[in-house]
């Protein structure tokens, strides 16, 4: 089913390229950096953009479910993680676990791997909602490769098989098929004529579909290329703020200023890192910073 | 523009020995508007797929004689030389859209073709803009309507520029106003464009008239090709065919010399007689056909629906306060506009869905205490598409299948039931097999099975030919006068006046009329049948087809009189 819903701002108007290189930039940064302030700084900046694309509400949801999962990994890291120095609380010998030594180094290390998952996860959340899929397939289908037309068809006729299965089911229930009673392994027996009606009914509209796309020339020759994205000032301010990003992350996970020690101490946070976040930051927040001038001053819009 | 010949053409599929196509010769010259009619398996679909060249390029089969397009055979000429010149539009809208949003599917045809992008931008502009699709192009194709689903199709093949566009009965799973728009747009085109068209339809009423020329097919042959719809509906009554529209079979009926295909047309041969019945209380002797309804007790109601209000799990409110009555005997058509909560009501009476509040009662019982699967022997129910139901590899098995589950004996009810829908020589043929109709009759037998007191259809003379909806109709007359209560959700404005007692309009979740179908179908902008209109303000209530030959021959007796008094 198609979730995405395009909402008048400028990220949902952005070229697709522009908003999948964000993601990509994000991605790469959220992967090879493992400084917790520079995590952080990533975290902010994709969230202030899902925020400016107005998409907070579906990201709360994706933020809930991970918070969860966060608070796991935090407990069993520092349960299980024997290492660090400054001890918060000892237990007396459990059996099977012996001692639990929970230090503030493996919580630090688990929170560190949360805000990465976090991040992660809200870059697909970007992904889903502020970028039509078809037009991700198009970036990628210039040359109109088969598979590309595979999963487009499969966007499109999934929500119609899940109403043929609704359909069926109620179809198979007024004929005395017990989907609601029984065991549980009877229900699943149950549910074979529904199935079995799907599939046939599958194949048939399959059969249908080959002739219309034939009819309409499919595989007829060489196929073009439909178009009309455009590039826009937008894009190319955007795009130059996440190459600086991008450069900068690089250079500083080559030297080394990225990398933090966990264990057996956490390492101090200096000002070069609260700098270098800031920038980092500043640059992948630029498409909510124009977006912000965009809906504020109608000649920013028009300019950009 | 290109003028379709056809020679000696015939054609078998793979798996047939009848052929679908036998020796059809035929011209169609540029511009003309061709109306192709006949039952199924006449072989309407497969002429049409045979001017498209995916008979035999898709469908395989063996295939003698040739179609020329401008004097090249289509054998000679490659996919994407037919693609650029023939269009086709096919029955389902869902079965023939294949991308995710409108603007992708209308410039799919075009990437096929390899068209240049600038090329591609200028034709969906322009097509959109003629269809009215300009601000739909980033929607989400399973959100829009059936009749905008199809009109996207149309416009995909559009888009492509061609010369001949052929049709496959494209409004057959529309409601009445999509479908209007579909064929007046075809019109249109055909007018303003001067696109040849190539039209298989069933509801005549609605293309008789649009057409320049008219083909009668049956067994794979062209019995009849005609200009003027007059001789088609006189040849139509000479041959007891059932593909004429009402008003034409009507006048044809009572062998009038001019046959009008319009209700325009009609009322104006009508005019002479306008001043003969200015008060026409009583001029109808027997307004309506009765059926015998065997002896029954008709005190208690079959079902009972009190203050019924619905409401969807997603806060949609469907049903608001409605109450209704059915007795026995009772043939009940609910009409109503899309989303007006027909199919609705009728789950709540088969307990698919349980009353938010209210109270519905099947024979005295509260169905909200009952399962489906407890109401099923009782209460039948006949979904859209009979393909939900088929899955076995025989009829017969498919009866049994009914049966077993809910526990019932057979004692000879399923022979019974194949002999009433004249599918006796079907029991142990594979259903997927049968064409659209016998799908339906045996879905409805498989659900007959069980003798039900109650029979719920939900849109079932959806793609059914005039022939069909006929011994529907006539089936469920006489389920309906051995006592079975009867509700069928239509658009057909025709059936109901033909078949119906009552008729209750809904209209977003309320009833807004119900009352016995004369009075409810006369005089109504929409929802009134052609014989209706063609009487209003001559003849009071004259719905079905014998009414208004009853009224007709009195009007033209009257007349005679007059004239030989003066």
């Amino acid at each position: 089913m198609l979730i995405y819903r395009e909402k008048d701002n400028l990220i949902h108007k952005l070229h697709p390229f522009t908003i999948l290189a964000f993601i990509g930039v994000v991605l790469m940064l959220t992967l090879v950096l493992s400084h917790p302030v520079y995590l952080l700084g990533l975290f902010v900046a994709v969230g202030i953009v899902i925020i400016a694309a107005d998409n907070y509400k579906e990201w709360k949801v994706y933020l809930k479910y991970c918070s969860a999962l966060i608070v796991l990994i935090i407990i069993f890291n520092a349960i299980f993680s024997r290492v660090g120095e400054t001890v918060l609380y000892k237990s007396p010998r459990l059996p099977l676990l012996g001692e639990i030594r929970i230090t503030l180094e493996a919580l630090a290390f688990g929170a560190g791997m949360g805000v990465r998952l976090l991040i992660i996860i809200s870059v697909f959340c970007l992904y889903t909602y502020a970028i039509h899929p078809d037009k991700v397939l198009k970036l990628f289908n210039k040359g109109g490769s088969r598979s590309v037309l595979i999963i487009i068809l499969a966007t499109r006729l999934f929500p119609l098989l899940m109403k043929d299965f609704y359909r069926i089911t109620e179809v198979q229930r007024c004929r005395g098929v017990k989907l609601d009673t029984g065991t549980r392994w009877k229900r699943i027996r149950n549910l074979l004529p529904v199935i079995s009606v799907l599939l046939q009914s599958c194949l048939e509209r399959s059969l249908q579909l080959a002739e219309s796309m034939y009819a309409r020339g499919y595989g007829s020759g060489d196929r073009s290329y439909y178009n009309r994205e455009l590039w826009r000032p937008r894009d190319y301010l955007i795009l130059v703020g996440m190459s600086m990003c991008l450069v900068i992350g690089v250079f500083s996970t080559l030297i080394g200023w990225s990398n933090y020690n966990y264990y057996p101490r956490l390492s101090g946070i200096t000002g070069r890192e609260i700098v270098i976040t800031s920038i980092m930051t500043l640059t992948l927040m630029i498409p909510a910073i124009l977006n912000w001038g965009w809906n504020k001053w109608p000649l920013l819009r028009s300019r950009i | 523009m290109a003028v379709i010949k056809i020679k000696d053409l015939i054609y078998n599929y793979t798996d047939t020995r009848k052929p679908s196509l036998d020796k059809i010769n035929l011209e169609i010259p540029e511009g003309q508007f061709v109306l192709v009619v006949g039952g199924s398996g006449s072989g309407k679909s497969s002429l049409l797929r045979a001017i498209a060249g995916l008979i035999p390029d898709f469908y395989g089969g063996s295939y003698g004689g040739a179609v020329y397009l401008d004097n090249i055979n289509l054998r000679q000429l490659d996919r994407r030389n037919i693609v650029n010149r023939v269009g086709m539009v096919f029955q389902d809208p869902e079965s023939q859209l294949v991308m995710s949003s409108v603007e992708q599917e209308i410039v799919f045809g075009m990437e096929n073709l390899g068209l240049p992008n600038h090329l591609m931008k200028r034709r969906l502009m322009e097509v959109t803009s003629a269809l009215g699709l300009s601000n739909h192009l980033n929607i989400f194709i399973p959100e829009l309507s059936g009749g905008q689903k199809q009109k996207v199709a149309l416009a995909s093949v559009l888009a492509m520029q061609p010369e001949i566009l052929i049709l496959d009965e494209p409004t057959s799973q529309l409601d009445p106003v999509a479908s209007e728009e579909i064929l007046s747009i075809v019109k249109r085109l055909n007018e303003e464009n001067g696109i040849t068209v190539i039209l298989v339809e069933q509801r005549l009423e609605r293309c008789f008239h649009l057409a320049d020329r008219i083909l009668v097919m049956d067994k794979g042959q062209i019995v009849l090709d005609q200009n003027a719809p007059e001789t088609v509906a006189n040849w139509a009554l000479k041959n007891n065919s059932p593909f004429v529209p009402p008003l034409a079979k009507l006048f044809a009926s009572v062998q009038y010399p001019e046959i009008p295909t319009t209700v325009k047309q009609g009322r104006e041969i009508l005019k002479p007689y306008y001043q003969l019945c200015k008060s026409s209380a009583g001029f109808l002797s027997a307004p309506n056909k009765k059926v015998e309804i065997m002896e029954i007790n008709k005190d208690q109601p079959m079902v009972e629906i009190k203050n019924l209000w619905f409401t969807y799990a997603n806060g949609k409110e469907v049903l608001k306060n409605i109450s209704i009555q059915l007795k026995p005997g009772d043939f009940t058509i609910i009409m109503g506009g899309n989303g007006a909560g027909k199919t609705t009501l009728i789950k709540n009476i088969n307990g698919l869905l349980k009353p938010g509040r209210g109270v519905v009662q099947f024979q005295g019982k509260d169905t909200k205490k009952l399962s489906v699967e407890e109401l099923a022997p009782d209460v039948a129910y006949l979904a859209q598409d009979p393909n939900d139901y088929l899955f076995l590899p025989t009829v017969r098995e498919e009866l049994a299948f009914t049966l077993t589950n809910l526990n019932l004996a057979d004692n000879g009810i399923s022979q019974e039931t194949l002999a009433r829908l004249k599918m006796s020589s079907f029991e142990e043929v594979n259903p997927r097999d049968l064409s659209t109709g016998e799908r339906q009759r045996v879905a409805l037998a498989s659900v007959l099975v069980t003798r039900p007191k109650l029979l719920l259809l939900d849109e079932p003379t959806r793609g059914l030919d005039y022939q069909l909806k006929q011994e529907l109709g006539n089936l469920l007359v006489q389920l309906q006068a051995e006592g079975t209560t009867i509700m069928v959700i239509t658009h057909d404005v025709e059936f109901a006046a033909e078949y119906a007692t009552n008729i209750i309009f809904m209209a977003e979740g309320s009833i807004i009329a119900c009352g016995h179908k004369n009075d409810m179908l006369s005089n109504s902008t929409f929802y009134s049948p052609q014989i209706n209109k063609l009487f209003n303000n001559i003849v009071d209530g004259v719905v079905t087809f014998d009414q208004g030959k009853e009224a007709l021959n009195k009007l033209i007796k009257l007349n005679e009189n007059i004239a030989i008094s003066v």
